[in-house]
Protein backbone atom coordinates (compact mmCIF):
# COMPACT_ATOMS: atom_id res chain seq x y z
CA UNK A 1 0.00 0.00 0.00
CA UNK A 2 2.74 2.40 1.01
CA UNK A 3 4.62 1.53 -2.16
CA UNK A 4 1.55 2.36 -4.22
CA UNK A 5 1.21 5.72 -2.54
CA UNK A 6 4.85 6.57 -3.06
CA UNK A 7 4.64 5.47 -6.67
CA UNK A 8 1.60 7.64 -7.20
CA UNK A 9 3.34 10.63 -5.63
CA UNK A 10 6.39 10.11 -7.78
CA UNK A 11 4.11 9.87 -10.78
CA UNK A 12 2.55 13.19 -9.92
CA UNK A 13 5.95 14.80 -9.47
CA UNK A 14 6.95 13.50 -12.85
CA UNK A 15 4.00 15.09 -14.59
CA UNK A 16 4.78 18.18 -16.59
CA UNK A 17 3.79 21.49 -15.11
CA UNK A 18 0.94 21.78 -17.61
CA UNK A 19 -0.77 18.83 -15.94
CA UNK A 20 -1.70 21.13 -13.09
CA UNK A 21 -2.46 24.11 -15.28
CA UNK A 22 -6.18 24.77 -15.52
CA UNK A 23 -5.82 26.90 -18.62
CA UNK A 24 -3.86 24.17 -20.37
CA UNK A 25 -6.64 21.72 -19.56
CA UNK A 26 -9.22 24.10 -20.99
CA UNK A 27 -7.22 24.37 -24.20
CA UNK A 28 -6.98 20.59 -24.46
CA UNK A 29 -10.68 20.29 -23.84
CA UNK A 30 -11.48 22.84 -26.55
CA UNK A 31 -9.38 20.85 -29.03
CA UNK A 32 -11.13 17.63 -28.01
CA UNK A 33 -14.60 19.16 -28.35
CA UNK A 34 -13.74 20.46 -31.79
CA UNK A 35 -12.19 17.31 -33.15
CA UNK A 36 -13.56 14.24 -31.38
CA UNK A 37 -16.36 11.98 -32.53
CA UNK A 38 -18.28 10.39 -29.71
CA UNK A 39 -21.58 9.00 -28.56
CA UNK A 40 -23.04 8.83 -25.12
CA UNK A 41 -25.77 9.67 -22.70
CA UNK A 42 -25.84 12.42 -20.15
CA UNK A 43 -28.09 13.70 -17.43
CA UNK A 44 -28.74 17.40 -17.07
CA UNK A 45 -30.16 18.62 -13.77
CA UNK A 46 -31.39 22.16 -13.62
CA UNK A 47 -34.27 24.17 -12.23
CA UNK A 48 -35.53 21.24 -10.25
CA UNK A 49 -35.71 19.04 -13.32
CA UNK A 50 -33.62 16.22 -14.59
CA UNK A 51 -33.32 15.49 -18.29
CA UNK A 52 -31.61 12.49 -19.80
CA UNK A 53 -30.33 12.85 -23.33
CA UNK A 54 -28.42 10.76 -25.83
CA UNK A 55 -25.81 12.51 -27.94
CA UNK A 56 -24.02 11.58 -31.14
CA UNK A 57 -21.26 13.90 -32.29
CA UNK A 58 -19.20 13.35 -35.39
CA UNK A 59 -16.38 15.34 -36.90
CA UNK A 60 -15.53 14.13 -40.38
CA UNK A 61 -13.21 16.09 -42.66
CA UNK A 62 -14.07 19.31 -40.88
CA UNK A 63 -17.79 18.67 -41.14
CA UNK A 64 -19.74 18.47 -37.90
CA UNK A 65 -22.86 16.37 -37.36
CA UNK A 66 -24.67 16.14 -34.09
CA UNK A 67 -27.83 14.57 -32.81
CA UNK A 68 -29.32 14.94 -29.34
CA UNK A 69 -32.35 12.94 -28.34
CA UNK A 70 -34.45 13.40 -25.25
CA UNK A 71 -34.83 10.08 -23.48
CA UNK A 72 -37.83 11.25 -21.52
CA UNK A 73 -40.20 9.51 -23.89
CA UNK A 74 -41.62 12.32 -26.00
CA UNK A 75 -39.25 11.84 -28.90
CA UNK A 76 -37.97 15.41 -28.99
CA UNK A 77 -34.62 15.76 -30.64
CA UNK A 78 -32.16 18.11 -32.28
CA UNK A 79 -30.12 17.28 -35.35
CA UNK A 80 -27.33 19.53 -36.52
CA UNK A 81 -25.51 19.27 -39.80
CA UNK A 82 -22.88 21.97 -39.99
CA UNK A 83 -24.79 25.24 -40.31
CA UNK A 84 -28.27 23.77 -40.12
CA UNK A 85 -30.02 22.83 -36.92
CA UNK A 86 -33.39 21.11 -36.86
CA UNK A 87 -35.35 20.78 -33.65
CA UNK A 88 -38.07 18.13 -33.77
CA UNK A 89 -40.98 18.52 -31.38
CA UNK A 90 -43.22 15.58 -32.33
CA UNK A 91 -45.55 16.21 -29.41
CA UNK A 92 -46.29 19.57 -31.02
CA UNK A 93 -46.16 18.12 -34.53
CA UNK A 94 -43.56 20.74 -35.33
CA UNK A 95 -40.02 21.04 -36.57
CA UNK A 96 -37.98 24.24 -36.39
CA UNK A 97 -35.20 24.64 -38.92
CA UNK A 98 -32.50 27.12 -38.10
CA UNK A 99 -29.99 27.79 -40.82
CA UNK A 100 -27.21 30.29 -40.54
CA UNK A 101 -24.86 31.67 -43.09
CA UNK A 102 -21.47 30.07 -43.54
CA UNK A 103 -19.99 33.42 -42.60
CA UNK A 104 -21.28 33.03 -39.09
CA UNK A 105 -20.10 29.49 -38.61
CA UNK A 106 -21.25 27.83 -35.41
CA UNK A 107 -17.90 27.85 -33.73
CA UNK A 108 -16.19 30.61 -35.61
CA UNK A 109 -18.76 33.22 -34.73
CA UNK A 110 -17.49 33.31 -31.20
CA UNK A 111 -14.14 34.71 -30.24
CA UNK A 112 -11.68 32.16 -29.00
CA UNK A 113 -11.67 31.99 -25.24
CA UNK A 114 -8.25 32.66 -23.86
CA UNK A 115 -8.61 32.20 -20.15
CA UNK A 116 -5.14 33.53 -19.49
CA UNK A 117 -5.94 36.78 -21.22
CA UNK A 118 -9.41 37.13 -19.78
CA UNK A 119 -9.64 39.32 -16.73
CA UNK A 120 -13.26 38.28 -16.24
CA UNK A 121 -12.59 34.71 -15.19
CA UNK A 122 -10.15 33.06 -12.85
CA UNK A 123 -9.12 29.60 -13.96
CA UNK A 124 -7.62 27.13 -11.53
CA UNK A 125 -6.73 23.48 -11.37
CA UNK A 126 -8.60 21.90 -8.47
CA UNK A 127 -7.12 18.42 -8.49
CA UNK A 128 -7.91 15.00 -9.81
CA UNK A 129 -10.91 12.82 -9.29
CA UNK A 130 -12.19 9.58 -10.66
CA UNK A 131 -14.27 10.22 -13.76
CA UNK A 132 -16.50 8.18 -16.01
CA UNK A 133 -13.65 7.04 -18.24
CA UNK A 134 -10.81 7.22 -15.75
CA UNK A 135 -8.91 9.92 -13.90
CA UNK A 136 -10.25 13.38 -14.58
CA UNK A 137 -8.67 16.78 -14.10
CA UNK A 138 -10.95 19.15 -12.22
CA UNK A 139 -10.81 22.72 -13.46
CA UNK A 140 -12.66 25.64 -11.94
CA UNK A 141 -13.56 28.71 -13.99
CA UNK A 142 -14.67 31.34 -11.53
CA UNK A 143 -16.24 34.59 -12.77
CA UNK A 144 -14.90 37.77 -11.27
CA UNK A 145 -18.25 39.51 -11.28
CA UNK A 146 -21.93 38.74 -11.26
CA UNK A 147 -22.49 39.16 -14.97
CA UNK A 148 -21.54 35.60 -15.91
CA UNK A 149 -21.70 32.07 -14.65
CA UNK A 150 -18.88 29.97 -13.28
CA UNK A 151 -17.94 26.44 -14.28
CA UNK A 152 -16.45 23.41 -12.65
CA UNK A 153 -15.31 20.89 -15.20
CA UNK A 154 -14.17 17.30 -14.99
CA UNK A 155 -11.92 16.70 -17.98
CA UNK A 156 -10.94 13.15 -18.82
CA UNK A 157 -7.17 12.98 -18.67
CA UNK A 158 -6.80 10.61 -21.61
CA UNK A 159 -9.33 11.94 -24.11
CA UNK A 160 -9.55 15.53 -22.78
CA UNK A 161 -13.33 15.31 -23.07
CA UNK A 162 -15.45 16.98 -20.40
CA UNK A 163 -17.30 14.14 -18.73
CA UNK A 164 -19.04 16.26 -16.19
CA UNK A 165 -19.69 19.92 -15.50
CA UNK A 166 -21.36 22.17 -13.02
CA UNK A 167 -22.56 25.67 -13.63
CA UNK A 168 -22.63 28.09 -10.74
CA UNK A 169 -24.14 31.50 -10.19
CA UNK A 170 -22.47 34.62 -8.90
CA UNK A 171 -22.79 33.38 -5.35
CA UNK A 172 -20.97 30.17 -6.24
CA UNK A 173 -24.07 28.05 -5.98
CA UNK A 174 -24.55 25.21 -8.41
CA UNK A 175 -27.50 25.86 -10.67
CA UNK A 176 -26.93 23.08 -13.13
CA UNK A 177 -25.15 19.79 -13.17
CA UNK A 178 -24.42 17.82 -16.33
CA UNK A 179 -22.96 14.37 -16.11
CA UNK A 180 -22.22 11.78 -18.75
CA UNK A 181 -23.46 8.34 -17.77
CA UNK A 182 -22.14 6.73 -20.95
CA UNK A 183 -19.46 8.00 -23.27
CA UNK A 184 -17.72 6.19 -26.11
CA UNK A 185 -15.12 7.81 -28.31
CA UNK A 186 -15.58 6.71 -31.89
CA UNK A 187 -13.54 6.95 -35.01
CA UNK A 188 -16.61 7.38 -37.14
CA UNK A 189 -20.37 7.20 -36.85
CA UNK A 190 -22.51 6.18 -39.84
CA UNK A 191 -24.80 8.70 -41.47
CA UNK A 192 -27.83 6.61 -40.59
CA UNK A 193 -27.24 7.28 -36.91
CA UNK A 194 -28.09 10.95 -37.47
CA UNK A 195 -31.49 10.25 -38.97
CA UNK A 196 -34.19 11.48 -36.60
CA UNK A 197 -36.58 8.84 -35.31
CA UNK A 198 -39.52 11.09 -36.06
CA UNK A 199 -42.17 10.72 -38.72
CA UNK A 200 -41.25 13.89 -40.57
CA UNK A 201 -44.22 13.72 -42.88
CA UNK A 202 -46.51 14.48 -39.96
CA UNK A 203 -44.76 17.68 -38.94
CA UNK A 204 -45.33 21.30 -39.77
CA UNK A 205 -42.06 22.98 -40.60
CA UNK A 206 -40.92 26.39 -39.50
CA UNK A 207 -37.85 27.92 -41.04
CA UNK A 208 -35.58 30.46 -39.40
CA UNK A 209 -32.73 31.60 -41.57
CA UNK A 210 -30.42 34.56 -42.02
CA UNK A 211 -31.50 37.26 -44.42
CA UNK A 212 -29.34 39.41 -46.63
CA UNK A 213 -28.73 42.72 -44.95
CA UNK A 214 -26.19 45.40 -44.29
CA UNK A 215 -23.23 44.69 -42.09
CA UNK A 216 -23.67 47.72 -39.88
CA UNK A 217 -25.90 47.00 -36.92
CA UNK A 218 -28.99 49.13 -36.95
CA UNK A 219 -29.13 48.78 -33.19
CA UNK A 220 -26.48 48.75 -30.54
CA UNK A 221 -26.21 48.06 -26.85
CA UNK A 222 -25.40 51.25 -25.02
CA UNK A 223 -24.34 49.19 -22.03
CA UNK A 224 -22.87 45.71 -21.93
CA UNK A 225 -21.06 43.98 -19.08
CA UNK A 226 -17.29 44.40 -19.04
CA UNK A 227 -15.59 42.12 -21.52
CA UNK A 228 -18.61 41.53 -23.73
CA UNK A 229 -18.10 42.48 -27.35
CA UNK A 230 -20.29 42.36 -30.42
CA UNK A 231 -19.36 39.20 -32.31
CA UNK A 232 -22.16 38.94 -34.85
CA UNK A 233 -24.79 41.17 -36.36
CA UNK A 234 -27.32 40.17 -38.95
CA UNK A 235 -30.91 39.87 -39.98
CA UNK A 236 -32.85 36.67 -39.84
CA UNK A 237 -36.30 35.28 -40.34
CA UNK A 238 -37.98 34.22 -37.14
CA UNK A 239 -41.09 32.14 -36.64
CA UNK A 240 -43.99 34.36 -35.77
CA UNK A 241 -42.31 37.52 -37.08
CA UNK A 242 -43.68 39.11 -40.22
CA UNK A 243 -40.38 40.84 -41.02
CA UNK A 244 -36.72 39.89 -40.57
CA UNK A 245 -35.47 40.31 -37.03
CA UNK A 246 -32.18 42.00 -36.18
CA UNK A 247 -29.91 39.49 -34.41
CA UNK A 248 -26.88 40.67 -32.45
CA UNK A 249 -24.54 38.37 -30.52
CA UNK A 250 -22.39 39.63 -27.67
CA UNK A 251 -19.77 37.40 -26.09
CA UNK A 252 -17.02 37.58 -23.52
CA UNK A 253 -15.33 34.64 -25.20
CA UNK A 254 -17.00 32.08 -22.98
CA UNK A 255 -20.58 33.18 -22.41
CA UNK A 256 -22.73 34.59 -25.16
CA UNK A 257 -25.90 36.60 -25.41
CA UNK A 258 -28.21 36.89 -28.41
CA UNK A 259 -30.24 40.04 -28.89
CA UNK A 260 -33.28 39.96 -31.17
CA UNK A 261 -34.94 43.20 -32.21
CA UNK A 262 -38.29 42.96 -33.87
CA UNK A 263 -39.93 45.95 -35.52
CA UNK A 264 -43.45 46.80 -34.41
CA UNK A 265 -45.96 44.39 -35.91
CA UNK A 266 -49.45 45.73 -36.65
CA UNK A 267 -51.98 44.02 -34.44
CA UNK A 268 -49.39 42.55 -32.13
CA UNK A 269 -49.05 44.06 -28.68
CA UNK A 270 -45.47 44.33 -27.40
CA UNK A 271 -44.88 42.48 -24.16
CA UNK A 272 -42.51 42.44 -21.22
CA UNK A 273 -41.58 39.17 -19.60
CA UNK A 274 -39.01 36.49 -19.05
CA UNK A 275 -38.49 32.80 -19.52
CA UNK A 276 -36.02 30.10 -18.78
CA UNK A 277 -34.99 26.79 -20.26
CA UNK A 278 -32.20 24.99 -18.50
CA UNK A 279 -29.28 27.35 -18.02
CA UNK A 280 -30.48 29.69 -20.72
CA UNK A 281 -32.68 32.57 -19.78
CA UNK A 282 -34.58 35.06 -21.85
CA UNK A 283 -35.88 38.52 -21.19
CA UNK A 284 -38.14 40.47 -23.46
CA UNK A 285 -39.04 44.11 -23.25
CA UNK A 286 -40.06 47.03 -25.40
CA UNK A 287 -37.64 49.69 -26.58
CA UNK A 288 -38.97 52.51 -28.70
CA UNK A 289 -41.87 50.36 -29.84
CA UNK A 290 -39.64 47.47 -30.86
CA UNK A 291 -39.84 44.07 -29.21
CA UNK A 292 -36.39 43.39 -27.82
CA UNK A 293 -35.63 39.86 -26.63
CA UNK A 294 -32.31 38.88 -25.09
CA UNK A 295 -31.31 35.22 -24.66
CA UNK A 296 -28.20 33.69 -23.24
CA UNK A 297 -26.49 31.36 -20.82
CA UNK A 298 -25.78 34.15 -18.36
CA UNK A 299 -27.54 35.33 -15.21
CA UNK A 300 -30.95 36.90 -15.95
CA UNK A 301 -29.71 40.18 -14.54
CA UNK A 302 -27.12 40.35 -17.29
CA UNK A 303 -29.81 39.95 -19.91
CA UNK A 304 -31.84 42.78 -18.42
CA UNK A 305 -28.78 44.96 -18.18
CA UNK A 306 -28.11 44.57 -21.89
CA UNK A 307 -31.76 44.75 -22.95
CA UNK A 308 -32.51 47.95 -21.17
CA UNK A 309 -29.55 49.67 -22.82
CA UNK A 310 -30.41 48.82 -26.40
CA UNK A 311 -30.89 51.76 -28.69
CA UNK A 312 -31.21 52.37 -32.42
CA UNK A 313 -27.75 52.94 -33.85
CA UNK A 314 -28.54 56.52 -34.72
CA UNK A 315 -29.66 57.39 -31.19
CA UNK A 316 -27.27 59.50 -29.11
CA UNK A 317 -24.80 57.45 -27.10
CA UNK A 318 -25.50 57.29 -23.39
CA UNK A 319 -23.01 54.87 -22.02
CA UNK A 320 -20.69 52.21 -23.33
CA UNK A 321 -18.50 49.79 -21.46
CA UNK B 1 -54.25 36.14 14.81
CA UNK B 2 -51.66 33.99 16.54
CA UNK B 3 -48.03 33.69 15.60
CA UNK B 4 -48.70 30.07 14.76
CA UNK B 5 -51.23 31.06 12.11
CA UNK B 6 -48.83 33.66 10.75
CA UNK B 7 -46.16 31.00 10.45
CA UNK B 8 -48.59 28.75 8.64
CA UNK B 9 -49.47 31.50 6.21
CA UNK B 10 -45.83 32.16 5.52
CA UNK B 11 -45.13 28.47 4.99
CA UNK B 12 -48.16 28.20 2.72
CA UNK B 13 -46.90 31.05 0.56
CA UNK B 14 -43.53 29.36 0.45
CA UNK B 15 -45.15 26.12 -0.68
CA UNK B 16 -43.75 24.41 2.37
CA UNK B 17 -46.87 23.80 4.43
CA UNK B 18 -47.76 20.09 4.58
CA UNK B 19 -50.96 19.05 2.85
CA UNK B 20 -53.08 18.41 5.95
CA UNK B 21 -52.19 21.78 7.41
CA UNK B 22 -52.79 23.50 4.08
CA UNK B 23 -56.24 21.98 3.89
CA UNK B 24 -57.07 23.25 7.34
CA UNK B 25 -55.67 26.66 6.53
CA UNK B 26 -57.76 26.93 3.39
CA UNK B 27 -60.86 25.99 5.37
CA UNK B 28 -60.05 28.65 7.90
CA UNK B 29 -59.45 31.22 5.18
CA UNK B 30 -62.97 30.63 3.93
CA UNK B 31 -64.51 31.93 7.12
CA UNK B 32 -61.88 34.24 8.56
CA UNK B 33 -61.83 37.71 7.02
CA UNK B 34 -58.88 38.79 9.14
CA UNK B 35 -56.86 35.83 7.95
CA UNK B 36 -57.71 36.54 4.32
CA UNK B 37 -56.64 40.12 4.80
CA UNK B 38 -53.39 39.01 6.34
CA UNK B 39 -52.75 36.63 3.47
CA UNK B 40 -53.38 39.37 1.00
CA UNK B 41 -51.04 41.70 2.85
CA UNK B 42 -48.36 39.05 3.09
CA UNK B 43 -48.69 38.41 -0.62
CA UNK B 44 -48.47 42.08 -1.37
CA UNK B 45 -45.54 42.61 0.94
CA UNK B 46 -43.70 39.72 -0.66
CA UNK B 47 -44.55 40.79 -4.15
CA UNK B 48 -43.57 44.37 -3.47
CA UNK B 49 -40.28 43.16 -2.07
CA UNK B 50 -39.82 41.15 -5.22
CA UNK B 51 -40.97 43.73 -7.65
CA UNK B 52 -39.85 47.00 -6.16
CA UNK B 53 -43.31 48.43 -6.38
CA UNK B 54 -44.94 46.31 -9.04
CA UNK B 55 -48.22 46.20 -7.17
CA UNK B 56 -50.27 44.86 -10.08
CA UNK B 57 -48.10 41.75 -10.06
CA UNK B 58 -48.55 41.45 -6.33
CA UNK B 59 -52.29 41.78 -6.66
CA UNK B 60 -52.21 39.09 -9.31
CA UNK B 61 -50.67 36.68 -6.84
CA UNK B 62 -53.14 37.67 -4.16
CA UNK B 63 -55.98 37.23 -6.62
CA UNK B 64 -54.80 33.74 -7.44
CA UNK B 65 -54.83 32.89 -3.78
CA UNK B 66 -58.30 34.34 -3.39
CA UNK B 67 -59.54 32.50 -6.45
CA UNK B 68 -58.26 29.22 -5.08
CA UNK B 69 -60.04 29.86 -1.85
CA UNK B 70 -63.21 30.67 -3.74
CA UNK B 71 -62.91 27.43 -5.67
CA UNK B 72 -62.61 25.47 -2.49
CA UNK B 73 -65.90 23.59 -2.31
CA UNK B 74 -68.23 23.71 0.60
CA UNK B 75 -68.02 20.94 3.11
CA UNK B 76 -68.96 17.64 1.58
CA UNK B 77 -68.11 18.66 -1.96
CA UNK B 78 -65.17 17.42 -3.95
CA UNK B 79 -61.98 18.71 -2.41
CA UNK B 80 -59.55 20.84 -4.33
CA UNK B 81 -56.78 18.61 -5.57
CA UNK B 82 -53.49 18.78 -3.78
CA UNK B 83 -51.73 19.27 -7.09
CA UNK B 84 -53.70 22.43 -7.62
CA UNK B 85 -52.67 23.63 -4.24
CA UNK B 86 -49.09 22.81 -5.01
CA UNK B 87 -49.38 24.73 -8.22
CA UNK B 88 -50.89 27.62 -6.37
CA UNK B 89 -48.23 27.48 -3.73
CA UNK B 90 -45.54 27.29 -6.37
CA UNK B 91 -46.91 30.43 -7.90
CA UNK B 92 -46.62 32.14 -4.61
CA UNK B 93 -43.39 30.45 -3.67
CA UNK B 94 -41.36 33.17 -5.25
CA UNK B 95 -42.52 35.44 -2.52
CA UNK B 96 -40.73 33.28 -0.03
CA UNK B 97 -37.39 33.98 -1.58
CA UNK B 98 -37.90 37.71 -1.38
CA UNK B 99 -35.37 38.16 1.35
CA UNK B 100 -32.69 36.20 -0.41
CA UNK B 101 -33.47 37.96 -3.66
CA UNK B 102 -33.17 41.27 -1.90
CA UNK B 103 -29.81 40.09 -0.58
CA UNK B 104 -28.79 39.11 -4.08
CA UNK B 105 -29.75 42.51 -5.36
CA UNK B 106 -27.61 44.08 -2.69
CA UNK B 107 -24.73 41.82 -3.62
CA UNK B 108 -25.09 42.71 -7.25
CA UNK B 109 -25.52 46.38 -6.57
CA UNK B 110 -21.84 47.23 -6.95
CA UNK B 111 -21.90 45.85 -10.46
CA UNK B 112 -25.31 46.97 -11.58
CA UNK B 113 -25.28 50.20 -9.63
CA UNK B 114 -27.33 53.01 -10.94
CA UNK B 115 -28.73 51.01 -13.83
CA UNK B 116 -30.94 49.05 -11.49
CA UNK B 117 -32.19 52.14 -9.79
CA UNK B 118 -33.02 53.77 -13.06
CA UNK B 119 -34.84 50.80 -14.54
CA UNK B 120 -38.61 50.84 -14.69
CA UNK B 121 -40.45 48.83 -12.10
CA UNK B 122 -41.37 46.13 -14.59
CA UNK B 123 -37.72 45.52 -15.29
CA UNK B 124 -36.70 45.36 -11.69
CA UNK B 125 -39.62 43.06 -11.02
CA UNK B 126 -37.98 40.46 -13.15
CA UNK B 127 -35.06 40.27 -10.77
CA UNK B 128 -37.26 38.37 -8.42
CA UNK B 129 -37.69 35.61 -10.97
CA UNK B 130 -34.14 34.47 -10.26
CA UNK B 131 -34.44 31.82 -7.59
CA UNK B 132 -31.75 32.04 -4.97
CA UNK B 133 -32.02 28.90 -2.92
CA UNK B 134 -29.54 26.79 -1.02
CA UNK B 135 -27.65 24.45 -3.28
CA UNK B 136 -24.34 22.69 -3.16
CA UNK B 137 -21.33 24.94 -3.12
CA UNK B 138 -19.42 25.00 -6.35
CA UNK B 139 -16.22 24.22 -4.55
CA UNK B 140 -17.63 21.06 -3.04
CA UNK B 141 -16.39 17.88 -4.55
CA UNK B 142 -18.75 15.80 -6.64
CA UNK B 143 -19.24 13.09 -4.14
CA UNK B 144 -19.60 15.54 -1.28
CA UNK B 145 -22.31 17.36 -3.14
CA UNK B 146 -24.16 14.26 -4.24
CA UNK B 147 -26.50 13.44 -1.39
CA UNK B 148 -27.27 17.06 -0.56
CA UNK B 149 -27.40 18.42 -4.07
CA UNK B 150 -30.44 20.53 -4.66
CA UNK B 151 -31.42 22.39 -7.78
CA UNK B 152 -33.45 25.56 -7.60
CA UNK B 153 -37.09 25.17 -8.47
CA UNK B 154 -38.21 26.27 -11.88
CA UNK B 155 -39.25 29.88 -11.82
CA UNK B 156 -42.72 30.57 -13.04
CA UNK B 157 -42.82 32.10 -16.45
CA UNK B 158 -43.64 35.73 -16.23
CA UNK B 159 -46.40 36.83 -18.50
CA UNK B 160 -45.23 38.09 -21.83
CA UNK B 161 -42.77 35.57 -23.17
CA UNK B 162 -44.58 32.37 -24.01
CA UNK B 163 -42.67 29.09 -23.83
CA UNK B 164 -43.25 28.67 -27.53
CA UNK B 165 -41.57 31.97 -28.32
CA UNK B 166 -38.73 31.03 -26.02
CA UNK B 167 -38.18 27.91 -28.13
CA UNK B 168 -37.81 30.02 -31.26
CA UNK B 169 -35.23 32.27 -29.69
CA UNK B 170 -33.32 29.38 -28.14
CA UNK B 171 -33.06 27.65 -31.49
CA UNK B 172 -31.75 30.85 -33.05
CA UNK B 173 -29.27 31.33 -30.19
CA UNK B 174 -28.14 27.72 -29.95
CA UNK B 175 -25.39 27.99 -32.51
CA UNK B 176 -23.83 30.91 -30.67
CA UNK B 177 -23.95 29.36 -27.23
CA UNK B 178 -20.63 28.54 -25.66
CA UNK B 179 -19.57 25.00 -26.55
CA UNK B 180 -19.32 24.44 -22.82
CA UNK B 181 -23.02 24.96 -22.28
CA UNK B 182 -24.44 24.14 -25.69
CA UNK B 183 -25.59 20.74 -24.48
CA UNK B 184 -27.32 22.40 -21.56
CA UNK B 185 -29.10 24.77 -23.90
CA UNK B 186 -30.26 21.82 -25.95
CA UNK B 187 -31.40 20.00 -22.85
CA UNK B 188 -33.54 22.98 -21.94
CA UNK B 189 -34.77 23.27 -25.49
CA UNK B 190 -35.90 19.71 -26.06
CA UNK B 191 -36.93 19.01 -22.50
CA UNK B 192 -40.39 17.57 -22.29
CA UNK B 193 -42.91 20.21 -21.29
CA UNK B 194 -44.11 20.15 -17.73
CA UNK B 195 -46.92 21.83 -15.88
CA UNK B 196 -45.05 25.08 -15.60
CA UNK B 197 -44.48 25.20 -19.32
CA UNK B 198 -41.42 24.53 -21.38
CA UNK B 199 -40.46 25.23 -24.94
CA UNK B 200 -43.22 23.84 -27.04
CA UNK B 201 -45.45 24.99 -29.84
CA UNK B 202 -44.19 27.62 -32.18
CA UNK B 203 -46.45 30.58 -32.79
CA UNK B 204 -46.73 31.47 -36.41
CA UNK B 205 -46.17 27.91 -37.54
CA UNK B 206 -49.55 27.74 -39.19
CA UNK B 207 -49.51 28.92 -42.72
CA UNK B 208 -45.77 28.74 -43.09
CA UNK B 209 -44.11 26.92 -45.89
CA UNK B 210 -44.16 23.22 -45.39
CA UNK B 211 -41.53 20.77 -46.37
Amino acid sequence: MRLAVVTAMLGLLALPAAANDGQAWLARMADALAGTSYSGEFVCESAGRSERLRILHRVRHGSVSERLVSLSGGGRELVRENDEVVVYLPDQKLAIIERRSARSDLMGALPTFNAGASPWYEVSFAGREAGLLGPAAVVVVRPRDGYRFGYRLWIDEASHMPVRSELSDAAGRVIERLRFTQLALKGDIPDAAFEPAVDRARLRWVRQAPQVGGDAPAWRAAQVPPGFRLSMSGLQAMAGASAPVRHLVYSDGLASVSVFIQAPTPGKTPVVGSGRAGVASAYTTVVQGHQVTVVGEVPPDTLRFIATGLRPADAPAERRN
Amino acid sequence: MTDRIKEQLSAFLDGELPEPESALLLKRLERDDELRGALSRYSLIGAVLRSDGDVPAARQVAARVSAAIAREPAQGGPAIRWRDRRSLARGAAGLGVAASVAAAVVMLAPQFGAELASQPAAVVAELAETPVLPVAAVDGSAEDAGPTYTTPPAADMASGLAPAELANYLVAHYGYASPLVRRSVVAGLIAEPDESGAPGAVPGAEGQAGQ
